[in-house]
């Protein structure tokens, strides 16, 4: 145990968050929300509760916790750690700051804006071409291609190259398992081949300079600083991975929450217009990112609780964003006014690519919405572990086919 | 130029003290600091600081 606390330790719940077959959507989980805004796990602390929540992801004593992970788990050198490191999301201070500014341009909302109408064509002719009119496996027939697919898209990949995308962002995944190091050649030879197809782009594009995402980032230039092409490669690397497998997630996790709320999915088919709406209300009640991870930098005393340098703090974002002291009771529902959730974490490591995330699931919400009517289980799903990032594997369902 | 900012959108997550850290600061404990009035000279940083706030509570006039 790293934490101390001035609190009552009998009154504090205890968590073990390592354990498969912890959920972190428990009721479990729940209860304890309702006890004390924290919990002690096997790492340090669970934070259950929104406003403490909101506080703590951008508390200037923290700093964002994924850092070690790999050396945690016996990997601490060669191409997988070296790529670790470079990651935006593992920079703090200047050097994040100096990253965040270069790529910024990049992922400004005038530029993703233009690719809405081949997001809202991609969902559309993924949808045409399910093998049965009444049934699909959503993950394999819908959610894969179409994450995969707006990557390529914003990368300007040829789009029928996406099981590439698809397969190589899954082998680099399993590097967020405790397996790590059994699996590091599986994960190494994958970053080689996105690292190929990387270096293809950006010498295409420094030869080619266009006004696409990738151009952007090349010819990205702040106070005459630059991105150097290993940066570049380690970037864009970065963001095929982070990219495919959360929107991917996201999409299935939509599916499950709309098909337990059939009276939402029905509005949003008749007002295509809450889509971006309804984006928002899934991540809230059902966020992919099940924890947003804090590591603390110096010691420090929050509500009452000692902090020690070094605590590993998880702020659980499907627990504060259903918190009824903030919620209420609240159901699901599109058309209510909501506080901000956390499923892209916040303060300085808010995620980077929030608007393409947000525009092509709030276009291919309501399109599935209209075509797939009354969507329904068809048979076992599949799922990943409840905790850290999670989602379905498989998800087959039946529906009846809308025009 | 004149800077408003939404104070009951804002969520004080810093990402216009990253993109305009002349005009936006986070202070000790965390919160948004800012100049109401920037020099044009800083506007396509103070641009750039609107365009990424992840809930757009930046609104720039003249
Ligand atoms: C539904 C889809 C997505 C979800 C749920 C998601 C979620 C997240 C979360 C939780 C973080 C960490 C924030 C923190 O620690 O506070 C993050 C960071 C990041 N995300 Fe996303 N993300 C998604 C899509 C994307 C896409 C499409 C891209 C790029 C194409 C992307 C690029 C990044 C980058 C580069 C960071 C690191 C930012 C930094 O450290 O400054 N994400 N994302
Ligand atoms: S980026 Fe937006 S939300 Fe964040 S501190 Fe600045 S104004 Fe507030």
């Amino acid at each position: 145990m790293t934490t101390t606390t001035q609190l009552d330790p009998t009154t504090v719940p205890s968590f073990d968050v390592a354990d498969p077959a912890f959920s972190i959507t428990s009721d479990e989980v729940h209860a304890a929300r309702e006890r004390s805004w924290y919990a002690t796990t096997n790492y340090g602390i669970a934070v259950l509760r929104y406003d403490e929540v909101s506080r703590l992801l951008k508390h200037p004593k923290l700093r964002q916790g994924s850092v070690q992970w790999p050396a945690h788990n016996g990997v601490t050198e060669g191409p997988f750690a070296e790529w670790w490191a470079s990651w935006i999301l593992n920079k703090e201070g200047e050097e994040h700051h100096r990253l965040r500014r270069l790529m910024n341009p990049a992922f400004s909302p005038k530029l993703i804006g233009g690719l809405v109408p081949r997001f809202q064509a991609l969902a559309a002719e993924l949808v045409d071409a399910f093998e049965r009119p009444d049934h699909c496996e959503f993950m394999r027939e819908f959610a894969e291609p179409y994450a995969a697919r707006v990557i390529a898209i914003m990368l300007g990949l040829p789009e029928d190259e996406w099981p590439i995308i698809a397969r190589e962002a899954t082998n680099i995944g399993l590097a967020m398992g405790v397996t790590i190091q059994s699996e590091l050649p599986t994960i190494e030879g994958a970053l080689e081949r996105l690292y190929a197809y990387a270096d293809a782009l950006i010498d295409d594009r420094r030869a080619n300079p266009g006004d696409d995402f990738v151009s952007t980032l090349v010819q990205a230039t702040r106070d005459s600083d630059t991105l150097s092409d290993q940066e570049l490669r380690d970037g864009l690397v970065l963001l095929i991975f982070g990219g495919y497998d959360t929107t991917r997630n996201q999409l299935g996790l939509a599916m499950q929450t709309f098909m337990a709320h059939p009276d939402q999915w029905r509005l949003l088919a008749e007002r295509p217009e809450l889509g971006g709406r309804a984006v928002e209300e899934v991540m809230r009640v059902n966020p992919t990112v099940r924890w947003v991870t804090r590591e603390a930098l110096e010691d420090f005393t929050f509500e009452g609780l000692d902090i020690a340098a070094g605590t590993t703090v998880h702020l659980f974002s499907e627990s504060a964003g259903t918190d009824p002291r903030v919620f209420g009771e609240a159901g699901f529902d599109l058309t209510a006014e909501r506080k901000p959730h956390f499923g892209f974490g916040g303060g300085a490591h808010h995620c980077l690519g929030h608007f393409v995330a947000r525009s092509d699931m709030s276009e291919a919400l309501p399109l599935l919405a209209r075509r797939l009517r009354d969507p329904r289980p068809a048979g076992e799903s599949t799922w990943l572990p409840d905790s850290g990032n999670t989602g379905p594997m498989t998800l087959p369902i039946a529906f009846t086919p809308g025009a | 130029m004149k800077i408003i900012v939404d104070l009951n959108l804002c969520q004080d997550h810093g990402q216009c003290a990253i993109a305009a850290p002349a005009v936006f600061r986070m202070n000790d404990d965390g919160k948004l600091e800012y100049e109401e009035i920037a020099e044009e000279s800083r506007r396509a940083e103070v641009e750039e600081a609107a365009d990424v706030c992840p809930v757009q509570a930046i609104l720039i006039e003249g």
